[in-house]
C-alpha cells in the first residue's frame, strides 16, 4: 500500500523538475514565469504533504511545515509579482519577449 | 484519506501543469495555471489544512493570475505565441517519467513506502537516510536541485 505522503512527494518532485525543464526550454518570459510558478506549486506540495508522516517518520511538524508553506507562498507571489512586472517594463524598452532577442538588441 | 483521493488530486495537478507549460496559447496555459493553483488549494484544504489552502487559493488563483492576465493583456496575446518544439516536448517527456521513477525509488525509504519499492536492492540505504540522516538527505537534494540550477543557466546562454 502505498502512502499519501509517498504520492505527494513524487507528484512534487515531479512538478519541480518539470518547471525546470520547462524554464531550460523556454523562449518566452511570461512562461518563464509559468514554470517558476508550477515549480513554487511543487515546492510547496512537498513541504506540506512532510507533515504527513507517522510517529516514527523524520517528516517536518504540521506547524512548521505550514508555516514553511506559507513564508513559500508569499515569497512566491511576491517574486512572480516583481517578474511581471520587469517583463512588462522590458517588453516596452525592446518589443519583444524572447530573451536571446533581448541580449542581441542590448548589444 | 484513501489513496484513491491522493492519486487523482496528482493527476490532476500533474496533468493541468503540462497542459500549462506546454499549450501553444497563453490563454489556455492561464486557465490551467487557475486549475493546477486551485486543486493545489484544495489538496491543502481536504488535509486539514484549511487557512494554507485559502490562502493559496487566494494568491495565486485570485491575485497571481490577475496580475498574470493584466501582464497578458498590456503585451497582446497575438505576440505571445508559444510554439514547443516536438523534440522538447518528447525529451522532458522523458525526464518526467525519469524523475517519477527515481524519486519513487528514492522517497520508498519513507516509513509506508510501497513493498514493491521497500524490495529494490537500495532501498535499504534510502531507508536508513530517511530513518537517521534525514536533513543530509535534504542537503544533498539541495545541493542536487541547485547543480540543475546552473545546468539550466548553462543551457540558457548557450544561444548567445
Amino acid at each position: 500500500m502505498v502512502s499519501d505522503q509517498l504520492i505527494y512527494f513524487v507528484t512534487a518532485t515531479a512538478m519541480v523538475f518539470l518547471g525546470l525543464g520547462a524554464m531550460s526550454f523556454s523562449r518566452n518570459l511570461i512562461k518563464t514565469i509559468m514554470s517558476f510558478q508550477v515549480m513554487v506549486f511543487g515546492v510547496n506540495l512537498g513541504l506540506f504533504s512532510s507533515s504527513f508522516g507517522s510517529t516514527s517518520a523524520p517528516a517536518l511538524g504540521p506547524l512548521l511545515s505550514y508555516s514553511l508553506v506559507f513564508f513559500s507562498i508569499i515569497v512566491g507571489a511576491s517574486v512572480e509579482a516583481v517578474g511581471l512586472a520587469i517583463i512588462v517594463a522590458v517588453y516596452r524598452k525592446y518589443g519583444t519577449l524572447n530573451p536571446s532577442e533581448i541580449r542581441r538588441l542590448r548589444h | 484519506m484513501s489513496n484513491e483521493v491522493a492519486l487523482l488530486s496528482s493527476a490532476v495537478l500533474l496533468v493541468t501543469a503540462v497542459v500549462a507549460l506546454y499549450s501553444k496559447r497563453i490563454s489556455v496555459s492561464l486557465i490551467m495555471l487557475f486549475y493546477s493553483s486551485l486543486t493545489l488549494g484544495i489538496i491543502f484544504t481536504l488535509y486539514g489544512s484549511v487557512v494554507v489552502g485559502l490562502l493559496h487559493i487566494i494568491t495565486f488563483a485570485g491575485a497571481v493570475s490577475v496580475l498574470m492576465l493584466t501582464a497578458v493583456l498590456m503585451i497582446g496575446e497575438s505576440k505571445l505565441e508559444m510554439n514547443a518544439s516536438a523534440s522538447a516536448v518528447a525529451l522532458l517527456g522523458a525526464l518526467l517519467v525519469a524523475v517519477v521513477v527515481a524519486s519513487y525509488v528514492l522517497l520508498s525509504g519513507l516509513p509506508g513506502g510501497s513493498t514493491l519499492a521497500n524490495n529494490l536492492p537500495a532501498a535499504g540505504l534510502f531507508q536508513f537516510l530517511w530513518q537517521f540522516r534525514p536533513w543530509d538527505l535534504l542537503i544533498l537534494l539541495m545541493v542536487f536541485a541547485s547543480s540543475m540550477v546552473v545546468v539550466v543557466n548553462l543551457f540558457s546562454r548557450e544561444e548567445s
